[in-house]
């Protein structure tokens, strides 16, 4: 059997009256910040129950004009998680600042009760991520944010419709940042991202920013970026963010049944399944003994695991100058070498997982 | 026969797409059931017939001309504190690619045409100058015969921004492919268009391709490896394939069409207004046609009342916007004098490949007639 990684090819299989939208709507040539994506947008925030939500170009970009919007530049400090994708701490690089990192827990989130001592005279920002589809602890972090006056830009790339003691992600930070990237929870065909927030002056600014500053046609007020979402892939997002609520349902349903089947098996450790929280499993990732074997085993057998990701950020070489060196963040460190993802999307069938938890259950046999 | 009731829009995207639809609809479906979205063979193909058409080694595919713009100048080696000389009535995306490094722009003013005068280039290099970045407005490549001695003397790098001249040609060669990094724009409003955001540029040096294909994707050199920060600006796969066979379709006959369109206005239209000129060295291809006259205010009006679709590009040059001067304070370096007349007087006519005869008849008439009335 063959376990796909992608799912994409299912997920469009049939797709007709999409298809048919879109052909109506290239007639329209409204192709730059069109209705379409007005339309998104204003489901996009009632999804997520903010007042404002604003499409930009990728989830990366979401976090770099959220920063900005928020006054971040060269040489201040942003605080983020050591065990993120290289784009949560490329989006602070690329505006002069600094990440400052700190260790992650087994949910896969920033320890919370780390943060305050890395809080300092630059820092500008916290920036949690909600890794794999679990969420960082809000409850114990805003608090603290709002003690030192830092606002918070929320990295919910990977959790869409995540909760946290039943506040959506994306709803609770200064703003929420989404990827829409083609595998990621809730996708469009392309880059795209989604940048979420309750405050009328950031989501001006942000509109700004987007749009090379442009206040109309011809003036510039601020210096901005061309990081707009494509309005042809809010067509996408349109079709798709009715079934939203479902896939994530469907996500946490066979996190459960992978679950099942495999806990208990030598050499596997679940991550903690936490109450206050609303996981929706962008990731399924649990902790193996002899990874790396257990990797090429599965991949052998047709299952395509994967690893997210075998070289922690702090660790990579562009941001050697920093100093950091292995050992500084135990837990993501032991992450690194342990972790492993299985496919765990909406459209896979039982008998993939049955398959799946058969193959691991056989390499530890 | 064209009705003096109906409007002669500036842009008419959806006469385009009635153009292509019966080629591109079957190229987007293939795309969609195919499942791969990000980079692949979609992009990659782009790029080979980019390179190809343009007869150059190299094309990287990116998310927008503005991007472009920004990762060539970081391969090139614009940081903070240097500075790179332009020019001031581009679209606000060059000046914005050399803030966002930090560095800071040196406008020059321009010759009639709208283009970088080269003679204003040597007086502006300093130690601080890390590159020359020429705009090749309106589709017609500046002279960079003349930009590329000085600057080869100089040692610094020429970075094109041919986001509106894809096709062009300088002295038989395209612009973009004369510098060290030409950027190219495939906006839905370009020669070359998609139907979204999207850009690419071109070079000879392999070392800046590489550098770029890492820069577009996070900086990843491989999944698990960051080398250097980057940014996310990939061409989104349907717009790869779009673009692909508008260049295969579409590109050379919209050229032609901009230029058989642009002659005829210079044919026809009055001697009181200056039109675009092509010397022996230009082959330009028109993204915009740009009239100029001191009565530009009142034929704009006048237009508008006829229906005539008209544009101005650009009304405020860059370092009269509040963003420039918030930032940098007045600008005092040089005497922009053509920079600071053009933005009063210029004027962009409908020139898009899908104008009717009589449509053009039409614009020249109402233009005629405005300034023999006026006289």
């Amino acid at each position: 059997m063959h376990v796909r990684y992608s799912y994409l090819p299912q997920q469009f299989e049939s797709c007709d009256d999409l298809w048919a939208e879109l052909r109506e709507f290239v007639k329209t040539g409204d192709f730059t910040l069109g209705r379409p994506l007005v339309e998104f947008e204003r489901r996009f925030a009632s999804l997520i129950g903010t007042k404002h939500a604003v499409g930009v170009n990728s989830g990366t970009d979401a976090i770099k004009l959220s920063l900005k919007s928020l006054g971040v530049g060269f040489g201040d400090e942003v605080i983020t998680a050591a065990n993120t994708f290289v784009a949560t701490v490329g989006a602070i690089a690329e505006l002069g600042a600094t990440p400052v990192f700190v260790d992650c827990d087994d949910s896969f989130c920033m320890d919370v009760g780390q943060v305050e001592e890395k809080i300092g005279p630059k820092t500008k920002a916290i920036v949690p991520v909600h890794f794999t589809g679990y969420m960082t602890d809000m409850t114990g972090l805003k608090p603290l944010a709002q003690k030192h006056r830092l606002p918070i830009v929320e990295d919910a790339c990977q959790s869409i419709l995540g909760e946290f003691d039943g506040q959506k992600a994306g709803s609770i930070g200064d703003t929420g940042c989404f990827s829409l990237h083609p595998l990621k929870n809730l996708n469009v065909w392309a880059d795209g991202g989604v940048i979420t927030t309750n405050d009328d002056a950031i989501a001006k600014d942000l509109m700004l920013l987007r749009n090379h500053g442009l206040v109309n046609r011809d003036e510039v007020e601020i210096l901005g970026y061309n990081s707009r979402l494509d309005t042809i892939q809010a067509v996408v997002g349109n079709w798709l963010i009715p079934s939203a609520v479902d896939i994530s349902n469907k996500r946490i349903e066979n996190a459960g049944y992978l679950d099942r089947g495999l806990r208990g098996v030598q050499g596997v450790t679940i991550p903690p399944r936490l109450d206050r929280c609303r996981m929706v499993f962008h990731l399924y990732m649990f902790f193996a003994e002899r990874r790396d074997e257990l990797l090429s085993y599965l991949i052998g057998r047709g299952v395509e695991a994967k690893v997210h990701y075998p070289i922690p950020i702090y660790r990579q070489r562009a941001l050697s100058h920093l100093g950091y060196a292995e050992g500084d963040f135990p837990v993501t460190d032991r992450h690194a070498k342990s972790v492993l993802s299985l496919p765990c999307d909406q459209h896979l069938s039982d008998d993939e997982m049955d398959y799946m938890i058969e193959t691991v259950r056989s390499f530890y046999g | 026969m064209d009705d003096l009731n109906t409007a002669i829009p500036y842009v008419d995207l959806s006469a385009q797409w009635s153009e292509c639809e019966s080629g591109l609809l079957p190229v987007m479906l293939d795309v969609l059931r195919g499942g791969v979205y990000i980079n692949g063979e979609s992009v990659e193909g782009f790029e080979k017939r980019a390179a190809r058409y343009l007869g150059i080694e190299h094309c990287v595919a990116l998310n927008s001309g503005t991007d472009a713009l920004v990762c060539a100048l970081l391969a090139v080696g614009v940081r903070a504190g240097t500075e790179v000389i332009t020019t001031a009535n581009s679209f606000v995306a060059s000046t914005a690619a050399i803030c966002h490094l930090g560095a800071v722009p040196v406008f020059v003013d321009v010759l009639d045409d709208q283009g970088m005068d080269p003679d204003k280039i040597a007086p502006a290099i300093t130690q601080k100058t890390s590159a020359v970045m020429p705009v090749h407005l309106t589709g017609k490549v500046c002279q960079m015969d003349r930009i590329m001695d000085i600057c080869s003397d100089a040692g610094l790098p020429v970075v094109e921004d041919a986001a509106q001249c894809i096709g062009a040609k300088f002295g038989g060669k395209f612009g973009g492919t004369i510098g060290d990094i030409g950027c190219f724009s495939a906006h839905p409003l370009k020669n070359l268009n998609a139907l979204g955001d999207s850009g690419f540029l071109v070079t000879r040096n392999p070392d800046y391709a590489v550098k770029i294909e890492a820069m577009r994707n996070h900086g990843l050199i491989d999944r698990n490896t960051v080398e250097n920060f980057g940014y996310v600006s990939r061409m989104d796969v349907l717009q790869a394939a779009i673009l692909s066979w508008k260049i295969d379709n579409q590109l050379g006959l919209v050229n032609e069409r901009r230029r058989s369109n642009a002659t005829y206005y210079t044919d026809n239209l009055t001697s009181a207004i200056q039109k675009p000129y092509e010397s022996e060295d230009d082959w330009a291809v028109y993204h915009t046609y740009v009239i100029q006259t001191d009565k530009r205010d009142a034929l704009k009006y006048y237009l508008d009342s006829k229906l005539i679709g008209s544009a101005i590009h650009y009304p405020i040059p860059i370092h009269h916007q509040p963003a420039y001067i918030n930032k940098f304070g007045p600008y005092d370096r040089f005497q922009l004098t053509n920079t600071e007349r053009q933005a009063d007087q210029i004027l962009s006519l409908p020139v898009h490949q899908n104008l009717k005869p009589d449509q053009l008849a039409r614009v020249c008439a109402v233009v005629n007639d405005f300034f023999d009335s006026d006289q």
